[in-house]
């Protein structure tokens, strides 16, 4: 089916899964187990079941699926309210990050129903009968739904995410064109919630090298800035097989961004413009 | 060591994805096809002998369905690069346009797979 924006849940039930054997490139301790179900209050009419993936480092022991059944009578409209309403009404150690509720501090970013996507901005009418819930894909897990987001973050530092400039600060603010500031459109938005990186195939598989979209996103948002004066200096940085070349336009950055912004093409102008500069 | 979220053991296939790694195993596929195509070639030059074996390794059911597999295979990475070169300039990022060229790849490498075979067929009767 076609996609229109990157909001639309595909209609498709199948294929839920790549065909590779579940065990393929999992190390011995991300294994995940069955776990324990917890079963709705009793009298609860309208049940959803949502199956949630558990990791509590305190235990030894791998991480685990539970399944819980939530009374939707009870509970508001989105994931996010489904997994406060488990955490305050039938299991209080689930654990999440979560913050505005509004999709704007991007906290409660997570794989739900084999896609990235904010809890607090997707229905719980959109998940698939059972919703499966799992941390943002390919991160190291702190603990339940909490990804571990140090390499990722180090890699932003990486590309130094700030004005760089030769011109002495001026007395006012530093001023801009209509036509330039609206360069940073679609940009400047990026709450770095890296559904985007987690959702990268390449970032996988070279993940401590390749910079992903989320990182690449913001190199751009720079680049283009008309006050910055680094851009010979970023490129260099940039200019490397792994940190931008890995990017093979496999979109599906693009195609999960819950800002609906395009990290796909905003690569694809940071490798026009490495070009640009040798002509 | 903290245990890491599964990628694709989870990770739903969408038409980005299922494109790019097709995208892949077809060059690989068509970079094989193309050493039987020269082996081909090499069995036409030894001598009528050679050449019947290779042609009768090819006209069987097993060596057509190979050959369908092949050219269907080069003409997908064909369109798919297609696709690549429009985005290698800027263009055609919006999602509607990456989904809607995507599948119009995957139309058009089957409509000219079954054109050039139909061609094939035509040229010989």
């Amino acid at each position: 089916m076609t996609i229109r924006s990157s909001s639309q849940v595909s209609r498709w039930k199948l294929p839920r899964r790549f065909p590779v054997p579940k065990r393929f490139g999992v190390s011995k301790d991300s294994r995940i187990e069955q776990g324990r179900h917890w079963p709705a209050p009793t009298g609860a009419k309208r049940i959803k079941t949502f199956q949630i993936y558990r990791y509590d480092p305190e235990s030894g022991r791998n991480p685990r699926l539970d399944t819980y059944e939530v009374d939707l009578d009870d509970c508001g409209p989105m994931v996010l309210d489904a997994l406060i309403w488990i955490k305050s009404k039938v299991d209080s150690t689930l654990t999440f990050r979560r913050s505005c509720r509004e999709g704007v501090c991007g906290s409660c970013a997570m794989t739900i129903d084999g896609t990235n996507w904010l809890a607090c901005t997707r229905f719980v009418s959109q998940t698939a009968g059972t919703a499966s819930i799992y941390p943002l894909a390919n991160f190291p897990v702190i603990k339940d739904l909490v990804p571990d987001q140090a390499h990722a973050l180090a890699q932003y530092a990486l590309i130094e995410p700030w004005l760089k400039t030769s011109e002495p600060p001026p007395q006012q603010e530093r001023l801009q064109s209509v036509a330039d500031r609206k360069r940073l459109d679609g940009y400047y938005e990026c709450i770095l919630c890296f559904c985007c990186t987690s959702g990268c195939p390449s970032h996988w598989w070279n993940g401590e090298r390749f910079l992903g979209p989320a990182v690449l996103l913001q190199a751009w948002r720079w680049l283009t800035d008309s006050r910055d004066d680094a851009k010979g200096e970023r490129l260099d940085a940039l200019e490397d097989p792994f940190r931008l070349y890995r990017c093979h336009t496999i979109l599906n950055c693009t195609r999960t961004c819950p800002k609906g912004l395009n990290p796909g093409k905003a690569i694809a102008e940071i490798k026009r413009m490495m070009l640009e500069r040798t002509l | 060591m903290r245990p890491r979220s599964p990628n694709i053991q989870n990770y739903r296939p969408q038409l980005t994805s299922v494109l790019s790694i097709a995208n892949r195993f077809t060059a690989v596929i068509s970079t094989v096809a193309i050493v039987a195509f020269v082996a081909w070639l090499v069995a036409a030059a030894v001598g009528p002998q050679s050449y019947d074996s290779m042609h009768a390794a090819a006209a069987s059911p097993v060596g057509r369905a190979l050959l369908v597999v092949a050219t269907f295979a080069f003409f997908l990475h064909l369109c798919g690069s297609v696709r690549h070169l429009f985005w290698d300039a800027v263009a055609g990022f919006e999602l509607r346009t990456i989904y809607a060229s995507g599948w119009a790849a995957l139309a058009a490498s089957v409509a000219l797979t079954a054109g050039a075979w139909l061609i094939g067929f035509w040229v010989r009767s």
